[in-house]
Formats: structure tokens, C-alpha cells, sequence
């Protein structure tokens, strides 16, 4: 009892209150823009505009005055989203469509890849592994003009293809699963091969269910990425506006109906919100994964 | 581990196929692409492409403003999340919820996050209010001379938090005696960190630094949003270079622009690889 009060009393140290302090203080300016965002989106339109249009005052003796209540709170930033006019909703299913079909096609390629480039060995796979670490070191700038060319060559220009094929074999995902396949314990398939499970039961039956916290990592930092999909809809959409995603069109939709802005930046964040309280905790797992083993 | 499994090729079909088709084939092929001028009879034209690339007025700003921008925030990242782990794991249980916080913004869409952060910005916003609080003048933010701040502003606010989880899962297995022994000694927590942290998570400071430098070589977004097509020239990036070429459909140059940005970012790692080796060579 005794040897436990004081260990306690040492976590709680006085700089250890400081250092609470500090990063509850961090914290909560990190978190400004978001909290904003959300307190706003229940402006009404005229309160909106009004605030807005107070931008870009260079008078020396006027500052904006952030509003922290509505005057009547509001619901007609989202009654106007989702009633009287669809074009905001229609690029945000663009982007669910994007996102689905690029989780989708991962979900089908990656963890094959992986699992064949961890738990396998043949001649070429330590280079397959190279050019993979390659590709993911290399900036988006780099590897996107031979895509281009590749989908030129494809007829899939100005198409959804082009977006999502050349994402579903993203090397960052294949780099992050077989670090994790890697270390799984060779007892685990041993003890199935005895039983007469080949590789492909073994993949389904052993591998899979004990990828799932590494799998929930990829999925939703892949969605954070595809939620967020901006140079590749620009290059390979550029005739296409009407098939872009919301990451590239909320933009223009927040600069032509500004009074809006608010509720959509909330409805477009909150999906990401959901994904991150669901996987938070994998989310970290699978950062930490990238540490070369 | 399988050995002599034939089925090990129809497992990685797939997967193969299409980095070969979409990336490690065409990157071969893209080679004499930049070679060759792009016309009906496409002919081998040499270096000139590079030549006239490397000459290009927007090429060179676009890579000098890349290639700043990615030098001023990736030490930036690297010393405010290793800072910020080491004062995480001081308080270690109450640490993990902290960390999930810093991580929050890394999954923020950038697009969403941009009007708040222009009203924060703006000339009678949070921010400036914030200047002429602590006695400093108004700064005008949003125009040409200033645009950097917000930019790398917003780039470290989105993802700090990354590399926050790294440096406190690496901070996490170094043995608390260390600092027990150094506390007893008098040492300052400056002095520990330096001293103790630093070199005990070098691997991983090594790491956390060339992730944060190759994601710091993608800013775009940002700039992209705040000053389209064509920004002013602080913020013009190589990204925007490549965008205009394309949409102007001058493939050649867009690929060549490539390849001399690809061999500058694989010279960088080289480079930054060797220093390691020789430092600490026992890694």
C-alpha cells in the first residue's frame, strides 16, 4: 500500500501538472479550427455571410470579431446542402464513391502482395521489396508522370479509372501489411501445415484474422488519403469536373456559396471523425509499423 | 515461411501486375520519353529536354520553392514532436490520450480546414489580434511576402501528430533508470533529453526526419487552395509546375521534370543514408 502511494505521488509530480497543463493548452489550439468549424456550421446563412464578409479589412484599427454563440442558432447551412441545392452533395458521393472503390480494390490487391512478399521465399522478392521501398520514398511529383502516360496509353484519361487504379497498388499499404506479416511467429502457420492447410487456407484462416489490427490501420489511414484526394483528380479529371471529388470541388463550392461553407466542412470532416474514434488505436499501431524492422 | 510454393506467383499476379503496369513499367519507359521530342516522328533528341527543363524559369523556382518549403518544415516537425513526446512520455498514462489528440488533424481533409484557417489568418484575425496582444505589429498573412507561414502553419498542424506517435513509441521502451540516474545526478530536463533521449532513439530519429522530409517534398495542397493555378512565387511548387505543363500538354517536359526531381530526391537519400552508416554504424 505503502509502495504504491508513493508511486503514484511520483507520476504526479509538480512538473508533471505542468506538463498536463501544457499539453491540455496544446491541445486545445490544435483543436480550435475544428471546434470552430462545427460552432459555425450552425450560423445562419445571413450571420455567415456577414462574418465573412468582414475578411480582408486591412484597416489598422479593426479586428474580426470571431462570434462564439449564434444570434438565433441555425440549421439552414444544412437544410440548404441538403434540400435546395444538390451540387455539394453530389461531389461528396464522388468522394464516398472514390474512397469506396479504392478501399475496395486495396482491400483485393494489398494484403495478397503482402502476404506473398513476407511469408514466402523465391528468387526476386528481396528486390520486388526494393522497388516497392523505392516507389514509396519517391514523391507523388515523380511517380505521376509515368502513370500519365500509362493512362494515356489506356484510353482511361478523364475517366474514374484513372483516379482509382493506380491507388489500389499504392506501395505504402503493401510496405505497412508485410511489416506486419513479417513478424508474425512461424508456430502459428507450422501448426496449421501440419493439419494440411496449404498457403491459401493458411492466408484465410491464420494470416487474416491475425492482420486485422494492421488491416484496420491501412484501412483508415488509405481513407484518410482518398477522402483527401487532390493532385490526382486535377491531373487526370481535368476535363471532367463533373466526376471530380469533394477534396478538389469543396473549394469552389466554399468560395461561390461561401454562406454554406461551414456545414460543409462539417459534414465533409465528420466521416473522418468517425473512421479515426473507430480506429484510433490501430491508427497508432500502424504508424509505429513504419519503422524499418 | 514456404519455399517452393509455385502458388506464391499466382498470389502476387495481381498485385505485380499492376505496379508494373502503373508504376514500375512506365517509369522504365518514361525514360525515353524524356529523351525523345514528342512529335509525329518522335525523335531522339538527347538531353535537350533536360536541358531546356533545367533552364526553365518556373521549373527551377517551382524545385527551389519545393525543396525550401520541405527544408523549412521537416526540421520543424522533427524537433516540435520530439519535444512534444519527451514531455508526453513524462506524464506516461495520461500520455496516450494526449497523443490521440495531436493525431486528430492528420486525417482532416485540407480542403475542409481552409476557411477557418483564412479567417485565423486574416489581417484583423486570431492571429494578428494574438501579435498585437504580446506588442508585435499586424502582419498581412494571406499576401505574397507572408505566405509561407500559414502554409507551413497549416502543413505542421496536419502532421505533427505522426510523428508524435514514432518519437513516444520509441521513447516508451527507453528503461526509466536511465533517468532516475540522471535526475539523482542533477541533470536538467534539457540535459536528459539531449543527452539520454536522444541518443538512445536515434533509429527513430533518423526515421521520423526522412519520412518528414520526403511527406514535406508533397506540399501542395495548401498552396493549391490558397492560391490556385497560379500562386504568387513564394509559394509556387513543382507540383504547380507539372499541373501547367500537363494541362498545356507537354508531356515531355512533365516526365522530365520527373526524372530530375526523382534523381535529386534519390542523391538526397543516398546522401542522408551514407551519413548515417558512418555515424552509427552499428545500426
Amino acid at each position: 500500500m505503502k509502495k504504491h502511494f508513493k508511486r503514484k505521488l511520483k507520476s504526479l509530480s509538480p512538473g508533471g501538472w505542468v506538463m498536463i497543463c501544457v499539453m491540455s493548452l496544446l491541445c486545445a489550439l490544435i483543436l480550435i479550427p475544428m471546434a470552430l468549424t462545427f460552432l459555425y456550421s450552425f450560423f445562419s446563412r445571413g450571420e455567415i455571410s456577414a462574418f465573412l464578409s468582414e475578411r480582408g479589412n486591412y484597416d489598422e484599427s479593426v479586428f474580426l470579431t470571431f462570434p462564439l454563440s449564434p444570434a438565433p442558432a441555425s440549421i439552414g447551412q444544412y437544410y440548404e446542402i441538403f434540400i435546395e441545392d444538390s451540387s455539394y452533395l453530389k461531389f461528396f458521393l464522388n468522394s464516398v464513391f472514390y474512397t469506396g472503390m479504392i478501399l475496395l480494390g486495396q482491400a483485393l490487391i494489398v494484403p495478397l502482395t503482402a502476404y506473398a512478399l513476407s511469408r514466402f521465399s523465391f528468387r526476386g522478392r528481396d528486390l520486388i521489396f526494393f522497388i516497392i521501398l523505392i516507389l514509396m520514398i519517391l514523391p507523388f511529383q515523380v511517380t505521376m508522370a509515368p502513370s500519365v502516360m500509362m493512362l494515356r496509353k489506356m484510353n482511361l484519361m478523364d475517366t474514374v479509372w484513372a483516379v482509382i487504379l493506380p491507388m489500389c497498388f499504392s506501395p505504402l499499404y503493401i510496405f505497412l501489411i508485410r511489416q506486419f506479416m513479417v513478424g508474425i511467429p512461424n508456430e502459428l502457420l507450422e501448426a496449421g501445415m501440419v493439419d494440411g492447410v496449404g498457403p491459401v487456407r493458411g492466408f484465410i484462416h491464420v494470416i487474416l484474422p491475425v492482420c486485422k489490427p494492421v488491416i484496420g490501420a491501412a484501412c483508415a489511414l488509405s481513407f484518410a488519403d482518398s477522402w483527401n484526394l487532390v493532385e490526382q483528380p486535377l491531373l487526370y479529371l481535368a476535363n471532367r469536373e463533373d466526376l471530380r471529388p469533394l477534396s478538389v470541388m469543396f473549394n469552389r463550392i466554399s468560395t461561390d456559396g461561401a454562406d454554406i461553407a461551414f456545414a460543409g466542412a462539417t459534414l465533409y470532416i465528420l466521416p473522418t471523425l468517425f473512421v479515426y474514434l473507430f480506429f484510433q488505436e490501430n491508427i497508432v499501431s500502424g504508424i509505429q509499423l513504419t519503422e524499418l524492422k | 515461411m514456404f519455399r517452393k510454393k509455385k502458388i506464391v506467383y499466382l498470389l502476387l499476379l495481381p498485385g505485380l501486375t499492376g505496379l508494373a503496369l502503373f508504376y514500375i513499367g512506365p517509369f522504365i519507359g518514361g525514360i525515353w520519353v524524356s529523351l525523345t521530342d514528342g512529335t509525329l516522328q518522335n525523335g531522339f533528341v538527347g538531353f535537350d529536354n533536360y536541358k531546356r527543363v533545367l533552364s526553365n524559369e518556373m521549373f527551377r523556382l517551382g524545385l527551389k520553392n519545393t525543396l525550401e518549403l520541405s527544408v523549412i518544415c521537416a526540421p520543424l516537425i522533427w524537433l516540435t514532436s520530439f519535444l512534444i513526446a519527451s514531455m508526453l512520455s513524462s506524464i506516461q498514462k495520461y500520455a496516450a490520450g494526449f497523443r490521440n489528440i495531436l493525431l486528430v488533424p492528420y486525417l482532416m481533409p485540407t480542403s475542409a480546414m481552409l476557411i477557418i484557417w483564412t479567417l485565423l489568418f486574416d489581417y484583423g484575425g486570431c492571429i494578428n489580434r494574438a501579435l498585437v496582444f504580446f506588442g508585435f505589429d499586424r502582419v498581412l498573412w494571406l499576401s505574397e511576402s507572408a505566405l509561407r507561414v500559414p502554409i507551413v502553419v497549416m502543413y505542421i498542424w496536419k502532421n505533427m501528430g505522426f510523428s508524435v506517435v514514432l518519437f513516444l513509441s520509441a521513447l516508451s521502451q527507453i528503461h526509466p533508470s536511465l533517468y532516475e540516474y540522471a535526475s539523482i545526478e542533477g541533470a536538467s530536463w534539457w540535459e536528459q533529453a539531449f543527452k539520454i533521449t536522444m541518443p538512445q532513439i536515434l533509429p527513430t530519429a533518423f526515421l521520423v526526419f526522412v519520412l518528414a522530409w520526403v511527406n514535406a517534398f508533397k506540399i501542395f495542397k495548401e498552396a493549391y487552395f490558397i492560391g490556385g493555378d497560379y500562386p504568387s512565387p513564394e509559394i509556387y511548387t513543382l507540383q504547380h509546375y507539372m499541373n501547367n505543363k500537363f494541362s498545356s500538354l507537354e508531356y515531355q517536359d512533365v516526365t522530365t521534370a520527373a526524372y530530375l526531381f526523382a534523381v535529386i530526391v534519390l542523391v538526397l537519400f543516398a546522401l542522408m543514408y551514407l551519413s548515417k552508416s558512418v555515424r552509427a554504424p552499428e545500426e
